[in-house]
């Protein structure tokens, strides 16, 4: 059986192949979205939540170019809060708590109301090639469907595996199918796959909670939008609960901590240290007395109730007794136990930083199959890979975004220059500039380029220049008006001053939004000259291209080990070179001089 | 180091530039080897590679120059990897000038400065930080500076700027940690670290003052004696040199410009000033030369101040070390004495000398950097810690910048400081995750 061609097949329905799915549609290319079952798309396998320190930023970002994650998350809240208001704006975000039923039916709705986005339910065993590049798939059911780029994004799903303590089955999320025979087939093309580990805890009946022995957590109000092309937030504001662990349900643990596949042996996969299970907590920090437990409602209407910090692969027995040795747990109800899963990714180092493969031109590959985390790691990848998918297909160059430009840029230069060894997470600490890369300024930043590529409409065009208007105009009223001997900007520059506090009639026609951009834009003007200096030194190098056919083998003065890694990743520039981890400064400076010199012929 | 090049044949001489039993010069480069045979009257297209051939070296019309030892290097054996040569010639100043012009008339141009280093570097024989060693073991004019470019190369700055990169590690993991995780998993404040980055930053500035020092060591002391004319400067010149290369006159004035000479006080290699003594005067020669003095005073490392025996102490010697001289005549008294005739105090001047040079060298567990370049990195570390804690009120985000900013530069000692390095630390102290 075989399908008349696509310009493009998306493989996986969840937060990568929603937003590759729809930016290679909305730009009127006739897109195949193939999912193992439409009832999942845009499921939420874990938290309820959306955002966070740096992955708010990465939504904000993802919005900016024109995708649909902001908007979603907009229409679906039950919680808003930002985070680390008091710790200064570079490393504020914000966090919303979703109500993960809707926010599933808004995406699957959102990607049949494209009309080039076509919904198609079957499982991909294999990924074929003609003369060398991606060429289409072959199905379960037998389906052979070409299409002339394919995006891959199966998430847990290529050969999953669930674990409760003794109990082990395929299957990607709980009651789901693996996709089984995908990863047998990519690794016989010759793809690089490993194992990686990740977890969830238990989901409980909101009935059975005694709420009074826990801290009652509330969101913001008024609620603050992700998406820039929200006005304003509408949606109800649920609590969430704060618990904690104690010295009885670490007994529990560690009297049953042989019971657990992870220290058992049977899960091979690595997980991630910033994301623990209850039981690596405990082994890993003995001398804790409690840890936090918060209790989240999964959506507005459910008694399902989401125990977030205790996720956990110890069998069913163990779970019930150490929840409810927790204060308020005591009579839980489990409606859905926690389970770890186990499942194949693909290494990023097979990838360029346009997340094209270099193992088969014309497959793109995006979220977790690359070894991220998160909805938010996902659908940033996501959009890169449909916008590069479309890019291809139009003939014109691929989209990389700099370190210094978006978190969108350091997730993949990270992944595709350092590769992972565990479930890569999204940290402000992994940019070097993150001065720069505000959430409020995700738009500033990434609109122009949507604008370019044929991503962002009218209206978003317009508000932007709105925006920037209304930041010039701002900063005009605050340089023509005096407070305290000097000028209300210099004024503005003083730690403790805030544009509140200036008290300035004329400013108050102009939304908190704005205002807090342009207030923040000159408190840290000084800081972000610095950045933009220090970006401007490494501009030279990151503009240095290497040729892709250049022969490591032909220069001498570069160590063994260092051409290895050079060879495997075929960085495409001096900067992305330098940031191989094990390359030594030496051997930059002689491939410098070496691609100087073929420069120059 | 971009006007050097790769492979064009070059030769430097590698032994001082000054009489002695052997001269060494090399050369380097793509040909050398032919480039050199029709200079050379052994048989080195037949010798194998590191092997030394014996023979008679002469100019293009067939002069001989001198008897020698050519050791010949085939591409990848010598010290740049290139093809290369080492003649062993005698030391004698015109025979070395002969053979590098000899060398010159063929095509090998004579290497710029650092530019052998440079090329073994290129070529993948050593690291910059081997490199730089290198280089200074060749600049280093004394036991005392080759031992310190000897142990940088295995490693006491790298272990103290390990030591700091650590504790700086731990004060930005314990910021980030707050960062990267929302206030209500951690909502412990932070605070600013005060004394431990003071700690750091005294620390830095301590190793970064020992490059002067070091400086010293490798490059030479300058030490001029001044004093009023005819107080017996030349006469103590004379006495440490221990030979007569300044003209010694009870005339005034006899030493109207400085002379100047090389020796080793105490383990320092000094540059040794005399100078025209000072003294009010209309001769206008003399009258440059007292000029000159004031401005070698300004430059000098130390200036030892020679007093006429029971002269006053005049009020404008700033620091100088201050030496009375014709002891054999005034006798003994509580200043530093000499006489030039006894030899007596000499030794006393002399040590007084070499330690008024080596004080405020940092005793023995800093240790010495010598390069400009580790100098800075070390000096931007402390200011940027400076900043932090001047921007505290700014906002942690803010700070956090300025502590990885000093992290940074201390990437040019330690290696560079990855977000890895952060978030390993951060990991492996606290407990996280929801």
């Amino acid at each position: 059986m075989s399908m008349s061609e696509y310009d493009a097949i998306v493989i996986g329905g969840g937060h990568a192949g929603i937003e590759a799915s729809l930016a290679l549609s909305r730009e009127g290319f006739e897109t195949l979205l193939v999912t193992q079952s439409p009832d999942t798309i845009g499921r939420m396998s874990c938290n309820p939540s959306i955002g966070g320190l740096a992955k708010g930023n990465l939504v904000r970002e993802i919005d900016a170019l024109g995708g649909e994650m902001g908007k979603l998350i907009d229409a679906s809240m039950i919680q808003m809060r930002i985070l680390n208001r008091r710790r200064g704006p570079a490393v504020q975000a914000p966090r919303a708590q979703a109500d993960k039923f809707s926010y599933s039916r808004l995406a699957k709705e959102t990607v049949e109301s494209e009309p080039h986005l076509h919904v198609f339910m079957d499982t991909v065993t294999d990924i074929f090639p003609e003369n060398g590049r991606a060429a289409g798939i072959v199905t379960e059911r037998g389906w052979k469907i070409t299409a002339r780029t394919v995006v891959l994004t199966t998430g847990t799903f290529m050969d999953g595996r669930i674990f409760i303590g003794e109990y082990d089955a395929p299957a990607g999320r709980l009651g789901e199918g693996a996709a089984i025979g995908l990863g047998d087939s990519l690794r016989a093309r010759g793809f690089h796959t490993g194992r990686m580990k990740t977890g969830t805890p238990a989901r409980v009946r909101k009935s059975s909670l005694d709420f009074e022995k826990m801290e009652r957590q509330d969101g913001d109000d008024p609620m603050e939008s992700f998406s820039f092309m929200t006005d304003t937030v509408s949606r109800p504001s649920l609590p969430c609960w704060i618990t904690y662990t104690n010295e009885e349900t670490h007994r529990i643990i560690r009297e049953n901590i042989g019971r657990s596949p992870l220290y058992g042996g049977k899960i091979v996969g690595k997980g991630p240290r910033y994301c623990p299970s209850i039981e690596d907590k405990v082994v890993r920090f003995p001398d804790r007395e409690r840890h936090q437990i918060f209790v989240e409602p999964e959506g507005e209407g459910t008694e399902e109730m989401y125990l977030n910090g205790l996720s956990s692969s110890l069998p069913e027995d163990v779970q019930r007794a150490f929840i409810h040795s927790v204060p308020g747990l005591e009579h839980a109800e489990v409606i859905r136990p926690a389970y770890a899963v186990e499942y194949d990714y693909l290494d990023p180092l097979d990838l360029f930083p346009t997340l094209e493969s270099k193992l088969m031109p014309g497959l793109f590959i995006a979220g977790q199959t690359n070894g991220t985390s998160g909805y938010e790691e996902a659908a940033a990848q996501g959009i890169i890979a449909g916008i590069n998918a479309a890019q291809l297909l139009k003939g014109e160059p691929p989209v990389i975004l700099s370190r210094s430009e978006a978190y969108i840029g350091v997730l993949i230069d990270d992944l595709v220059t350092k590769g992972t060894k565990e479930p890569y997470r999204m940290f402000t600490s992994r940019a070097e500039h993150r001065l720069l890369l505000r959430h409020d300024s995700a738009d500033r930043r990434l609109t122009p380029l949507a604008i370019q590529i044929g991503l962002a409409g009218k209206d978003r065009e317009e508000r932007l220049q709105r925006k920037e208007n209304e930041i010039k105009e701002i900063s005009a009223i605050l340089k023509s008006r005096r407070s305290g001997g000097k000028n209300c900007y210099e004024k503005l520059r003083e730690p403790e001053v805030s544009i509140d506090s200036l008290g300035l009639e004329e400013l108050s026609s102009y939304s908190p939004a704005v205002l807090s951009t342009a207030e923040l834009d000159i408190k840290y003007a000084g800081y972000l000259e610095r950045e933009a200096r220090d970006i401007e030194r490494s501009r030279k190098n990151e503009n240095m291209a290497i040729p892709q056919d250049f022969d490591y083998d032909g220069v001498d003065g570069i160590s063994s080990e260092s051409k290895e890694k050079l060879k495997a990743i075929r960085p495409l520039s001096i900067g992305q070179a330098m940031r191989i981890s094990g390359v030594r400064v030496s051997d930059i400076a002689v491939l410098s001089v070496a691609v100087r010199s073929r420069e120059r012929g | 180091m971009p006007h050097y090049s790769v492979d064009e044949p070059v030769y430097a001489l590698a032994t001082p530039f000054a009489p002695s039993a052997i001269a060494v010069i090399r050369a380097s480069g793509d040909g050398v080897l032919s480039l050199l045979s029709p200079l050379f009257s052994g048989r080195l297209e037949k010798a194998r590679t590191n092997t030394a051939v014996h023979g008679f070296i002469s100019d293009r019309t067939g002069r001989r120059i001198d008897e020698v030892v050519v050791i010949k290097y085939e591409k990848g054996h010598g010290y740049t990897s290139e093809e290369a040569f080492e003649i062993m010639c005698h030391g004698s100043l015109p025979v070395i000038r002969s053979i590098s012009l000899a060398l010159e008339s063929v095509g090998i141009r004579e290497a710029e400065k650092g530019e052998f280093t440079y090329r073994a570097f290129m070529h993948g024989r050593m690291d910059l930080t081997e490199a730089e060693a290198v280089e200074e073991i060749v600049r280093s004019r004394s036991g005392q500076a080759s031992s310190d470019a000897l142990s940088r190369l295995t490693g006491s700055i790298r272990n103290e700027a390990d030591a700091i990169r650590s504790s700086l590690l731990d004060i930005l993991a314990s910021l980030e940690v707050q960062l990267d995780y929302g206030e209500d998993e951690i909502p412990e404040e932070w605070v600013f670290p005060h004394e431990e980055i003071e700690r750091i930053i005294t620390r830095l500035e301590l190793i970064a003052s020992t490059y002067a020092s070091s400086r010293l060591y490798s490059s030479g002391a300058a030490v001029v004696l001044a004093g009023r004319t005819n107080a017996g400067k030349s006469s103590l010149y004379n006495a440490i040199l221990k030979e007569n290369r300044a003209i010694v006159s009870d005339i005034e004035g006899t030493t109207r410009d400085y002379i100047e000479a090389e020796c080793v006080i105490g383990g320092v290699p000094v540059r040794l000033f005399d100078t025209a003594g000072l003294r009010d005067t209309d001769e206008s020669v003399e009258k440059e030369g007292i000029n000159r003095t004031r401005k070698l005073m300004d430059e000098a490392d130390l200036v030892v101040y020679v007093l006429d025996g029971a002269e006053a102490v005049p009020d404008n010697v700033g620091d100088a070390l201050l030496v009375r001289s014709k002891r054999d005549i005034t006798g003994e008294s509580g200043d530093l004495s000499f006489s030039s005739v006894t030899g007596e105090g000499l030794g006393a001047v002399l040590e007084a000398i070499a330690a008024r040079l080596t004080e405020g060298r940092a005793s023995g567990d800093v240790p010495r950097i010598d390069s400009e370049r580790q100098r800075n990195c070390l000096m931007e570390a402390a200011s940027a810690l400076r900043d932090a804690e001047a921007s505290v009120s700014s906002g942690e985000d803010v700070v956090a910048m300025y502590l990885q900013a000093a992290l940074s530069s201390l990437s040019a000692l330690t290696g560079e400081v990855t977000a890895d390095d952060v978030l390993d630390r951060l990991f492996s102290s606290f407990c996280l995750g929801k």
